[in-house]
């Protein structure tokens, strides 16, 4: 039986995942690194935490797995996103974005646009504890340049 | 379940301004203009051409290379000008013989069949109908009905020029000359759907006064201090006149009326062709003073 390459990811807050690489290489950003032939098979992760890590890691196993139906998957996908809260929803875009996965990102993407859907401003700079950096005047340019919207 | 209840977020860095990007761009042109009042970074966002172009259709570049002012005509500083353009000023395509919008709030596509691309019998013939210029129309000509007995128009369009899994609604879009007749009484058919396959008709009164009938209301007659027990008919007018089923005209913003012809639904990856129609064939009267500019295509509200 060939044994399977393992890497070590370290986490920005110092903890060590050991993972196959080819379950790691769904992020391009280690792909790179794995391809650049990194002498060690440990990747410093500086911007990710270990909680955010130890999620995305449970996404890539899933979506490694072989056996797994494409019905399962969707499933598995939707369960994914629907109980994360507003701070894990954004360290988890901000996880993918910098590991580089295209997939990942996109249903992170799918569920903020679904959960903003609808929502006023105020609401979203409350859910993603965002500070209005606009003057008043600035504020009404933007109403009257999109008046449209706010119908 | 997505959770409902606002977590505040205490991260220290800001979601890369691609990925609001993204995100906006799955949302609709109404929340990402809306949105855009957040921050400024999602106003960069917001207004970027990878937001704009995911609202564009996908064939938009091949549909403005058919205007026929050619595709220099429209703006071109940002894919979000082009949109509003695309919404606020229907571009004539196809050598005139349609136009082409977008729904502002959906993004979806829109057309009006001019009436030169109708098929309307008798049209070629200067006795009963002629073809006229009218500044008010955004068609080079439309079509004034001058008498005919036999009153029968109808357009067709293919689903793969629509936006899919979409609610489509078609409108015969006219206007009515001072003198207008034949039209009072008798109710047309109007009939909408894939072409070859049966289609449910409706009954349609273009005329906006047509059809409705006045309503008599039994009013006792007093005898002294008692009722006559035997009712007497007056002839009295109730305020709401009585109005048959079926539908009326609606005046549009544009000025013109409208009428729905019927309404069909597009599904994804379908190809067919819709049929719709407008008759009156049955009631034997000579009509005139309709002028029609064409039948409106566009998504249902709400659907």
């Amino acid at each position: 039986m060939s044994s399977k390459k393992l890497l070590v990811l370290k986490t920005s807050d110092g903890e060590e995942f050991e993972l196959e690489e080819a379950v790691a290489v769904r992020s391009e950003a280690i792909k790179n690194m794995v391809e650049d032939d990194c002498a060690s098979n440990t990747i410093p992760l500086p911007n990710v935490d270990s909680k955010t890590m130890a999620k995305v890691i449970e996404y890539w196993k899933k979506h490694s797995d072989e056996g797994v139906k494409e019905d399962e998957l969707k499933d598995f996908d939707k369960n994914y996103v629907k109980v994360l809260n507003y701070t894990e929803l954004y360290d988890l875009i901000l996880a993918a974005n910098y590991l580089n996965d295209k997939e990942l990102l996109d249903i992170l993407c799918q569920e903020t646009a679904d959960r903003i859907k609808g929502k006023t401003p105020e609401q979203i700079r409350k859910a993603f504890n965002i500070k209005n950096d606009f003057t008043p005047e600035e504020e009404e340019q933007i109403r009257k340049e999109n008046a449209w919207a706010f119908d | 379940m997505a959770v409902e209840s606002y977590e505040i977020f205490s991260g220290g860095d800001e979601l890369p301004e691609g990925c609001i990007a993204n995100a906006l761009s799955l949302t609709s042109p109404k929340d990402a203009c809306r949105l855009s009042l957040v921050d400024s970074t999602f106003r960069s966002a917001a207004e970027s051409d990878a937001v704009w172009e995911r609202f564009l259709p996908p064939d938009y570049g091949d549909i403005i290379s058919r205007s026929i002012n050619g595709p220099d005509s429209l703006p071109v500083a940002s894919k979000k000008e082009l949109y509003l353009h695309l919404c606020d000023h229907p571009i004539l395509i196809d050598g005139g013989t349609k136009s082409f919008s977008l729904e502002k709030w959906s993004g979806k596509k829109c057309y009006m069949l001019a009436a030169r691309s109708l098929k309307i019998v008798w049209a070629d013939t200067p006795r009963y109908w002629r073809w006229i210029s009218l500044p008010e129309s955004r068609f080079p000509e439309v079509a004034e009905l001058l008498d005919v007995c036999w009153f029968d128009l109808s357009g067709k369009i293919n689903t793969n020029m629509l936006s899919p899994d979409t609610r489509y609604g078609a409108y015969l879009v006219f206007t009515t000359k001072s003198r207008t007749y034949g039209f009072g009484n008798q109710p047309a058919e109007s009939s909408v759907g894939i072409t070859g396959h049966e289609r449910e008709t409706q009954t349609v009164y273009l005329d906006p006064q047509g059809g409705r009938r006045h309503r008599y209301q039994v009013v006792p007659r007093r005898l002294g201090i008692f009722t006559h027990h035997m009712a007497h008919i007056l002839r009295h007018e109730v305020d709401t006149p009585y109005e048959p089923e079926g539908r009326y005209p609606k005046q549009r913003s544009d000025g013109w009326m409208e009428i729905e012809l019927g309404e069909f639904f597009v599904k994804r990856g379908q190809e067919a062709e819709v049929e719709m129609s407008l008759t009156e064939l049955k009631g034997g009267n000579w009509k005139s003073g309709l002028i029609v500019e064409g039948i409106d295509i566009r998504p249902k509200e709400g659907k």
